[in-house]
Formats: C-alpha cells, sequence, structure tokens
C-alpha cells in the first residue's frame, strides 16, 4: 500500500497546552481511517491540524511534520492544501444559497470552471457521487437550507467532490443525524474509498467497525493502538482499548 | 418597610412602567402634531420648488433643499466606502492584538465626540488648511469624518452577525480568505451595511453645528453650480429663519421644519423597508 499522508512526530498546543503529543501515523491511499476515542483525546485536533483549519485559531502552535505525497504541508500554501484535502464537519453548514450555487460555488472561485455548460455537469456529477441526486434534482435552485440534517450533509460531501481532492477528513460526520440519514452517509463514504483516501473522526464505535480498513486509539491526546479494523476489535493489545470498545468508559 | 401584598405591587408597577413608556412617546406625537398643524398650510408646489423672496418671508426653500441633498449625498459617497471596507478589516483579518483593540475602542469613542468639535476641525482643516473654502465638499468631508465610526460600528456588526460557520464552510473548500468575505460574508452582511448607512443619512441630514462651520451660507442667490460653492442648508437655514429675521411668517417656520422633518423621516422609513425586505429573503 502507498502512503498518502506520513504524520511524523506532531504535537499540538492550544495556549500551550499540549492536546497532541508526538504522533506519528501513516495513512495509505484509498483506505479508509478510523479514529475513534473519547473527548479531549486530540482527535478532533489531528483533523483540523490535516487541512489546518486549525492555523486559523491564534492560540494554536504545533511541532513536527505531515507529509501529502512528499510535500510538507506546513510549506505549502493553505489555499492549494484544502484543495487536495477536503474536510466535513460535524454539523452540516450549507452556504445560504440554492443546492446547485453550493455545489458550484468553490469549482468558481477556484478557477475550475472554463465554460458554463461545464456547471451542469459537475454539478449532477457529485450530487450523483453523494448519493443525493435522485432527491433534489427537480429542485435544484431551491434552498440549501431546506434541507433535512441528512440531506444537507450530503450535500456538503458533494460539495468537497466537487473540487475533486485528494483526501477527505469526516469529522464526526453523522453526529447530528439518524441513523437512516447515517447510514447513507456511511454508503457513501464506502463508495468514495475507490477515489479517495478518508480520514473519519467517530464517536461511535461501531460505525468505525462498519466503515473503516484501519483504526486508531487515540486517549488523552496519544496514539494508543491503530490495527486492521476487525483485528483492533476482535483482539485488541492494550487493555485500555478493550475498555473503550466494549464500553466500559469514555 | 410596607408590604405590599403581591397583586397590589403587580399593579403599581405595571403601572409605572407603563406611565414612563406613555412619557417617552408622548413629547414625539407632541412634536409632530404642533409642526404639521402650523406648517402644512406652507407646503406647497411653488414652497419646494422655488427660490426665497422678500428677505426670506416669502417665496420657496429649494436651494436649501438642494443644499442638503448635495452635502449628505457627497457625504454619504465618501463615508461608506471606506467605513466598510475599514469594518472588513478589522474583522475579518486584523489580528486581535493589543493595538486593533484600541483602534476599536477609538472608533467607538469617536462616535460619541460632540458634532461641534468636529465643524471646529473641518474648519481648520478643510476650510482653511487645504483652502477648500465653506463649500459643499468641505462640509461633506466633515460629516463624513463624523459619520464614519458610526458607519464602521454598525457594519462591523453587520459583518459580526454573518455566522463563522459560513466562513469556515467556504475556508476548508480551498477558497482564499478575500473570495469568502467577497462572495459570502458580504453579501449576507449587506441588509446590516444598508440600514446603517440609511440611518447615517438621516442623522447627517439634519446636522447643524458641523455645516455651519464648513459648508452654509445664510442666502445664497442661486443654486450650487459645484462642490465648492456655499449653500444653503435646511436646518441652518431653520435656525436662521426663525432667529434672525423679524416678521417671518409661522408657516414657513414651521414648513420648513415639516420638510426636514419628512425627509429625516422618510429615510428611517426607508431603512426600516429595507430591512424587513432582507430579513424575509434571508435564509438563515
Amino acid at each position: 500500500m502507498v502512503d498518502k499522508i506520513k504524520v511524523k512526530d506532531l504535537s499540538c498546543y492550544y495556549n500551550k497546552k499540549c492536546v497532541l503529543e508526538s504522533l506519528s501515523i501513516n495513512i495509505a491511499q484509498n483506505e479508509i481511517l478510523s479514529i475513534i476515542g473519547p473527548a479531549n483525546s486530540g482527535k478532533t485536533t489531528f483533523l483540523r491540524t490535516l487541512n489546518r483549519m486549525n492555523d486559523l485559531d491564534v492560540t494554536y502552535s504545533r511541532t513536527g511534520k505531515v507529509y501529502l505525497v512528499g510535500d510538507n504541508i506546513f510549506d505549502m500554501n493553505m489555499e492549494n492544501l484544502r484543495k487536495r484535502i477536503g474536510m466535513l464537519f460535524a454539523m452540516p453548514i450549507p452556504l445560504p444559497v440554492s443546492i446547485y450555487e453550493n455545489i458550484i460555488y468553490a469549482p468558481k472561485r477556484l478557477g475550475l470552471i472554463s465554460k458554463k455548460s461545464e456547471q451542469d455537469a459537475i454539478v449532477e456529477q457529485a450530487l450523483k457521487d453523494a448519493s443525493l441526486w435522485n432527491e433534489v434534482k427537480d429542485r435544484l435552485s431551491s434552498s440549501a437550507m431546506k434541507l433535512s440534517g441528512g440531506q444537507q450533509q450530503r450535500l456538503c460531501i458533494a460539495r468537497i467532490l466537487a473540487i475533486n481532492p485528494e483526501v477527505i477528513l469526516f469529522d464526526e460526520p453523522c453526529s447530528g443525524l439518524d441513523p437512516i440519514s447515517t447510514a447513507k452517509v456511511e454508503e457513501s463514504m464506502i463508495e468514495l474509498k475507490q477515489r479517495y483516501t478518508i480520514v473519519l473522526v467517530t464517536n461511535n464505535v461501531k460505525q468505525a467497525s462498519r466503515v473503516s480498513s484501519r483504526t486508531a486509539f487515540f486517549l488523552m491526546g496519544k496514539l494508543v493502538e491503530i490495527d486492521k479494523t476487525d483485528r483492533l476489535f476482535v483482539s485488541p493489545k492494550e487493555k485500555r482499548t478493550e475498555d473503550y470498545i466494549t464500553g466500559r468508559f469514555g | 418597610m410596607i408590604k405590599l401584598n403581591p397583586k397590589l405591587s403587580q399593579k403599581l408597577s405595571y403601572t409605572i412602567l407603563f406611565l414612563a413608556t406613555v412619557l417617552a412617546v408622548v413629547p414625539v406625537v407632541v412634536i409632530i402634531f404642533i409642526i404639521i398643524k402650523n406648517g402644512a398650510s406652507a407646503i406647497t408646489w411653488e414652497f419646494l420648488t422655488s427660490m426665497p423672496k422678500d428677505g426670506m418671508r416669502g417665496g420657496g426653500i429649494l436651494p436649501a433643499i438642494l443644499g442638503t441633498l448635495s452635502i449628505v449625498t457627497c457625504a454619504i459617497a465618501i463615508t461608506l466606502p471606506i467605513g466598510v471596507c475599514a469594518a472588513i478589516y478589522l474583522s475579518e483579518y486584523a489580528k486581535n492584538n493589543l493595538l486593533t483593540r484600541i483602534v476599536k475602542l477609538a472608533i467607538v469613542n469617536l462616535a460619541g465626540v460632540p458634532s461641534v468639535v468636529y465643524g471646529l476641525f473641518g474648519l481648520a482643516i478643510f476650510v482653511m488648511f487645504l483652502k477648500l473654502g465653506v463649500s459643499i465638499i468641505a462640509g461633506a468631508l466633515t460629516l463624513s469624518i463624523m459619520e464614519l465610526p458610526v458607519i464602521i460600528t454598525t457594519s462591523r456588526s453587520a459583518l459580526n452577525s454573518v455566522p463563522y460557520s459560513f466562513r469556515e464552510a467556504s475556508l476548508s473548500l480551498g477558497v482564499s480568505r478575500w473570495q469568502t468575505v467577497r462572495y459570502i460574508v458580504l453579501p449576507n452582511a449587506i441588509p446590516g451595511i444598508l440600514t446603517g448607512a440609511i440611518l447615517s443619512i438621516s442623522r447627517i441630514s439634519g446636522e447643524t453645528a458641523t455645516i455651519l462651520f464648513t459648508a452654509a451660507a445664510f442666502s445664497v442667490p442661486h443654486l450650487p453650480h459645484s462642490v465648492l460653492d456655499q449653500v444653503m442648508t435646511l436646518p441652518y437655514h431653520l435656525y436662521i429663519i426663525s432667529t434672525q429675521i423679524p416678521n417671518m411668517p409661522e408657516n414657513v417656520i414651521f414648513g420648513t421644519a415639516l420638510v426636514l422633518l419628512l425627509m429625516v423621516l422618510t429615510m428611517s422609513f426607508v431603512a426600516i423597508v429595507t430591512r424587513i425586505y432582507f430579513r424575509k429573503r434571508r435564509k438563515w
């Protein structure tokens, strides 16, 4: 397997307080890597470091290196990096415009579209890949705010797909969704694995076991254990991992 | 202490609160009523569209209306773009350090400086130092400086009312910060910015002290030709005809006040309608 992302000795701090300690981890191309762990274990911080959303926070600082196929992401232009590593947030955030405009917004701004005729094709493809097309094809011009929570979240996935990134980060994407919507989002995740590398942060241990090829367990800012998902869930090496996945704490 | 029974104290406090509200509303209603009652008879087409006659005792107030309109238009054309740009810088770009905090504090406090002080400043800088003379442009520049803190403050609160998550969503897609401001934040902040701007316009339409130093003339026999002309303005004209000219017909004084009042109220009304219109269109 080819490594898409290599994290070397990464430590993250808020107001000089360490929240993620010397993390080294490799993420393979076209895998879904789940990150599980209780609150305050540094999962989201790790995710927001990967596409540098945390750089917006003035209290945040970090040491260490992260490579995206050979390039250190901290030396890259932030816009280019975020185009290559997309991110889905815990709460769906549709922009306050139509469904169509939501999808086409980033490609337009990034100059990915040269002709207007390409727009329709991009919108259709992105919505199909996020398995939302059939539900919204007749009302593309209506407000994205009127969609249900699950539809909004898939719209946000479609919005990321429209700029064709290499890696997609999912930050507890189903925490606000009902089980049926969750199933749909998980379905599209497995579908997307063919073409993208996915990192999924989740509070839902079962979700990790359902969708991911490998799972990492974080605790108090440290990586406790990482292994193939089926192996980690059946025979974890660490006692703390076992306690967490069997629901004894967290 | 006397213990009132709950029912009585409820009634008492209700009455006091209600009376306070009535006291706040009554003077406004009385003012508007008196001005309309005494001034309505003066309002004719001729009054609005002709030059003053007989030492201002007759004729119309066209030059004063035009004077006020031209000064206000120039002032808002100068202050709005600068104010909005400064607000964008402070809200979206400036790092939250000591210097920024001092600047923000200064802006808020500048809004409280008395207008006569701005007038004196305008006289020294624009009229005398820059040699613009007493003119529309000198008055407009002074008013823009006076209004800038207000515009910046209202624009900033309009920008801040756009949810932070919209910015995050846009940035996470690789869209640059400026494009995020331009295509996501600004369109959603425009209703608030516009409302602030319109209220500023109505505020400076009635402004007298600043204009007195920098733009207004006792009487100008012709309509303004250029921005370097002195002009008559409604508030100053009102002051003159009610204090400086003997045997002034009362209905002309109140008529002038009515025109000024209508101008200001129209602006506020437009501001309210704009706000309602945009609030209905808002999708979040």
